[in-house]
């Protein structure tokens, strides 16, 4: 059974996608920031990493980064809502989450997928990145 | 009475009746004074000369007889017209001309000055030897006739005077005249510049050297002033039209502060909601897996599924217009693919009581971005369009053109391919058109509309650098033109593979 990773700092995120994981046959880890994640990662090294892009701290780019890096074999999935982030959001540069996107394609992500997604599209992505 | 003292002809003639007040009774005295010395000095001379003739007669007479030669000659005398009386004094007695005028007992005294006594007559003695003893002749002359004389010649005098007087007035009267016509005349000229006539040249064309110089200066001043007057306007245009401008640029500014800021807080909240929306998309779906398909609950789930759909597509039009949809890599494609491609698909669901025209030339009038914007573009503005004329019926036209510099003082200089979007519909009024670009902004029924569309179209814009204007009249319909910058032609490769 293929093991998933969740990072998503929005905890009702997590666990929706979780409970669809599961429910579709994957065993599944949620936590909620970018060095629980890596923690993760070293005590079990999951065949897939789902990351959100935009995190407090240590965001989903420099996460997957890392994970290029030191597990060129896990595959990412980058999940993100739109927005901007100056005045009201998280990065004082405030740069768009398109670029934050494209970055994490850049960075070495498999996927792209902007919230909200749907569940078919979900584990389609995933399916395709495992594909036994 | 003051304004009348003060007048320039006034003081001239006054001037000149003061030194003729002061100098002609003066002139009259001193003339008549010589006129009247010079007949007294005659009439007293030819007496004197007259009497000592007498004299000398009186003195050659003979002894034997002497009072009747003397009475004769007395008489002769008397007779020659100018002595009016004759005596003569002896020791003991005075012989008198036996036809003398005056009473025997003339004046005592002689007159010494011509004139002197008041009695018209002049008296003169003689003492003539006659040998052992001495008589005195004495006689008077009349001073009337020479009295006349000199009266005559007085009014002589005060005639010629009356005429001095006279011509001299009339001389300061013209002299008058002279001076101050020219001032008059520069003064109505004066008057008229200063009422606003600054064109009004000033020639007085005296011959008076002053006033020709007062006329130069004058003619000088008013130059300067027209010339001053004309640069002072012409700053005062050029300030209007330039504080016109910083007010227009200032409008625009705020507008577009606004909508960004707006767009901003769209965007940050957008985020937000993409989060919220995740979790209720993922488990209505979740839920729908596990019901049958004919449970009523599996009916509740898709319309929640359906309306998360439909709030994840406003959101992706908030996210449009704060300009977070921004294409993957910008194009260049034709202006005519994406608009003809609306079209298609709006000639589907719009009635057909409205008519839907397309005018464009043969050019690909290619532009930089990307075509399902300017896609979505064309349905907002034909929607509205639409919405405009549900009721009445009319004419949608688009048309495609191109235009260098564009009159119009919101678009800056340069070349432009231009669509424009017109409807024949009711028209808004300037209070709706102020706004109509702002999100969230809609006249349409609540439930309606999103009022996001034209915000929507006006981010897609501004992203591609172009300018949206409209012009709208009430009753007569809306015209929205669009002005995308003219982009190179593409390379034939790439214009080989897009769609025709």
């Amino acid at each position: 059974m293929a093991n998933i990773l969740v990072v998503d700092d929005e905890v009702d995120v997590g666990e929706a996608v979780r409970r669809v994981l599961e429910r579709a046959g994957y065993a599944v880890t949620v936590v909620s920031n970018a060095a629980a994640g890596l923690d993760a990662v070293a005590r079990q090294p999951p065949d897939v990493v789902i990351t959100d892009i935009i995190m407090p701290k240590v965001h989903g780019v420099e996460l997957i980064k890392i994970l290029r890096e030191r597990h060129p074999r896990i595959r990412v999935i980058a999940i993100s809502g739109g927005g901007s982030f100056g005045p009201l959001g998280y990065k004082p540069e405030a740069i768009s989450t398109h670029a934050y996107l494209a970055a994490a394609r850049q960075a070495g992500a498999d996927e792209i997928l902007t919230k909200p997604f749907d569940l078919t599209d979900l584990i389609a992505a995933v399916r395709r990145l495992l594909p036994n | 009475m003051e304004r009348l003292v003060n007048s320039l002809r006034v003081r001239l003639i006054g001037v000149v009746l003061v030194i003729l007040a002061a100098l002609v009774p003066l002139l009259y005295l001193g003339v008549s004074a010589i006129v009247r010395e010079g007949y007294a000095e005659r009439f007293v001379n030819s007496l004197r000369a007259y009497s000592r003739l007498v004299a000398d007669e009186l003195e050659a007479l003979d002894e034997p007889d002497f009072d009747r030669h003397a009475v004769a000659l007395l008489d002769s005398v008397v007779l020659s017209g100018q002595v009016v009386f004759a005596e003569i004094r002896d020791r003991s007695r005075t012989l008198h001309s036996s036809i003398a005028t005056l009473p025997v007992n003339a004046p005592p005294r002689d007159d010494f000055h011509f004139g002197d006594q008041h009695d018209q007559v002049y008296f003169i003695t003689h003492t003539v030897n006659r040998g052992d003893h001495s008589v005195a002749l004495r006689l008077g002359f009349d001073e009337l006739p020479t009295l006349e004389q000199i009266a005559a010649a007085e009014r002589r005098v005060l005639i010629a005077m009356a005429v001095f007087v006279a011509a001299s007035i009339a001389v300061a009267v013209w002299l008058s005249w002279v001076i101050a016509r020219p001032m008059v005349r520069l003064q109505a000229a004066a008057q008229r510049v200063a009422s606003g006539d600054t064109h009004a040249q000033l020639d007085v064309g005296s011959s008076i050297r002053e006033v020709q110089e007062l006329n130069y200066h004058l003619e000088h001043m008013r130059r300067e002033l027209v010339g001053a007057n004309e640069h002072l306007s012409h700053e005062i245009a050029e300030r209007e039209v330039s504080e016109q401008k910083r007010l227009d640029l200032e409008r625009r500014l705020l507008h577009r502060e606004r909508i960004a800021t707006i767009g901003t807080l769209a965007g940050g909240v957008a985020h937000e909601f993409n989060n919220i929306m995740t979790p209720i998309l993922l488990y209505s779906q979740l839920g729908l897996d596990e019901v049958p398909a004919d449970d009523p609950l599996a009916d509740y789930l898709r319309r929640v599924i359906a309306a998360a759909h439909r709030a994840r597509s406003l959101v992706m039009r908030i996210l449009t217009f704060s300009r977070e949809i921004d294409s993957q890599q910008p194009a260049v494609f034709p202006l005519r693919g994406p608009v003809e491609e609306a079209l298609a698909l709006l000639r589907e669901i719009v009635p057909t009581n409205i008519e839907i025209v397309l005018t464009a030339p043969d050019e690909a009038l290619p532009v930089l971005g990307d075509a399902s914007l300017v896609h979505q573009v064309v349905i907002n503005l034909c929607t509205n369009a639409y919405e405009a004329m549900r009721r009445s019926g009319g004419r949608l036209s688009v048309t495609l053109g191109a235009i260098e510099n564009p009159p119009d003082s919101q678009v800056r200089p340069g070349c432009y391919h231009v669509l424009e979007v017109s409807d024949t519909g009711h028209g808004m009024d300037p209070r709706v058109l102020a706004h109509i670009f702002e999100p969230f902004f809609t006249t349409r029924e609540v439930g309606e509309g999103t009022g996001l569309g034209l915000s929507v179209v006006h981010g897609i814009i501004s992203s591609m650098g172009g300018v949206i204007t409209v012009r709208s009249t009430v009753g007569s319909g809306t015209t929205f033109r669009v002005y995308l910058p003219a982009a190179k032609a593409q390379a034939p490769a790439t214009a080989a593979s897009a769609p025709a």
